[in-house]
């Protein structure tokens, strides 16, 4: 009698643990009677088959949980207005900004890059992987709320722009992703990269003159130089003995790169709810 | 809401969750854990529904005027605890009504049809 007592107080008070799921106001105003409920067939079950009708019972009552929290979370909607989406594609655009550079930085500290993932080197490696994917993912959110956000203040010219990086991000994920598999790949991957900072280079110049934002119109065009100049920097300077461009210039292609994507991204979120734009 | 603007066949057909949660109401007012009983007894046992399930349908229950809160009291049967009890509207008496008509509809098309006949007390589907 005892012993049934505890089963069933430990499986309502996991229950009732599990209610969390739930919706906060679904939660508020069912939540006890759905704890009291369970209850009564828990104890019911119990005295009925034991162990075995508690597990039975449980097994039931998991995938009812598992489709009605899913039920009422879709029911109660995502009210995701565009104001939150451009507040947190600006959080998303100065997060992946950090995992990039990261990724890039701790990545040429691997003293050889063509070697399988693994050993001692392993750190470097995966944190380049982690840090480039996730920046890169966190690319694409930021500048589809990016041109979200900014597209009719900016002009036909300027929300083109917009919609190329974006293209230009989703093109350089897809490449990055599908990298080990063939050299198109890295194509795509650097081809939509140069794409995405180069259109927001052009689209920093439209945002200086109309002003498209608050403060630091000039972000964008930071941002968008940094791989340009590498290249060109490559071009014109390379060093003659590695054939490569110096690590310097790298460096500060990486740091142009992130620097301005973190004042687009800061822009992004604080100056959504204040612009007209913004807060229609 | 007005329940005279809203007809009971907009809300047909019904899910089997709010049907049987219909039908359980019909004759009296109930508590949840006595609507799950009820459901269960009468389908003998194919029916089994979680709280989830019932307290979902409750909620877009009571949001469409299909039921009501009567209000919370102890269970004699069960324990002491104040238990909330809900009762149906009119319109939800007018909608199960109208639900089972359709369905009865149905019904008799699969007999005409040679699908579905009753022998005796059984029936089977041919």
């Amino acid at each position: 009698m005892r012993e049934s007592a505890a089963t069933v107080d430990l499986s309502v008070r996991v229950y009732t643990w599990l209610l969390a799921a739930y919706p906060g106001s679904f939660r508020a105003e069912y939540g006890n009677h759905m704890a009291q409920v369970f209850r009564d067939v828990c104890m019911r079950d119990f005295r009925r088959g034991g162990a075995r009708g508690l597990s039975s019972l449980w097994a039931r009552t998991s995938l009812d949980l598992l489709r009605t929290t899913v039920e009422e979370h879709i029911e109660r909607g995502i009210d995701m207005s565009r104001e939150k989406f451009v507040r947190w594609s600006g959080w998303a655009l100065m997060a992946g900004a950090v995992l990039f550079a990261a990724g890039l930085i701790l990545g040429s500290f691997d003293p050889s890059d063509m070697d399988p993932v693994g050993g001692v080197d392993a750190f470097y490696e995966i944190s380049q992987v982690v840090g480039l994917a996730l920046g890169h993912v966190l690319f694409v959110i930021g500048l589809l709320g990016l041109r979200s956000g900014y597209a009719i203040r900016s002009g036909s010219l300027g929300a083109g722009l917009l919609l190329l990086a974006v293209i230009g991000s989703v093109v350089s994920l897809g490449g990055l992703l599908s990298m080990s598999s063939t050299e198109a790949a890295w194509t795509a991957w650097m081809g939509g990269f140069l794409t995405m900072t180069l259109t927001l280079a052009v689209f920093g110049i439209v945002a200086m003159r109309r002003r498209v934002f608050s403060r630091w119109n000039f972000a964008p065009v930071l941002a968008g130089v940094g791989l340009p100049l590498l290249f060109g920097i490559g071009i014109a300077g390379v060093d003659s003995v590695s054939g490569q461009a110096p690590e310097w210039a790298s460096f500060v292609a990486v740091a142009l790169t992130a620097v301005g994507l973190i004042l687009v991204g800061y822009r992004m979120q604080a100056d959504a709810g204040t612009t007209p734009e913004v807060a229609a | 809401m007005a329940e005279a603007s809203i007809t009971p066949e907009s809300f047909l057909p019904l899910t089997p969750a709010v049907f049987h949660i219909l039908l359980a109401l019909a004759d009296a007012e109930k508590h949840g854990y006595a609507i799950m009983q009820e459901i269960e007894d009468a389908t003998d046992g194919t029916v089994q529904m979680g709280p989830g399930t019932l307290y979902g349908s409750i909620k877009r229950m009571l949001a469409a005027g299909l039921i009501e809160e009567s209000d919370d009291r102890p269970d004699p049967t069960l324990d002491d605890e104040r238990r909330r009890y809900y009762r149906q509207t009119g319109l939800g008496r007018r909608v199960l009504r109208q639900e089972a008509e359709r369905m009865a509809e149905l019904m008799a098309l699969a007999r005409r049809k040679h699908v579905w006949a009753v022998i005796g007390s059984r029936s089977i589907l041919t």
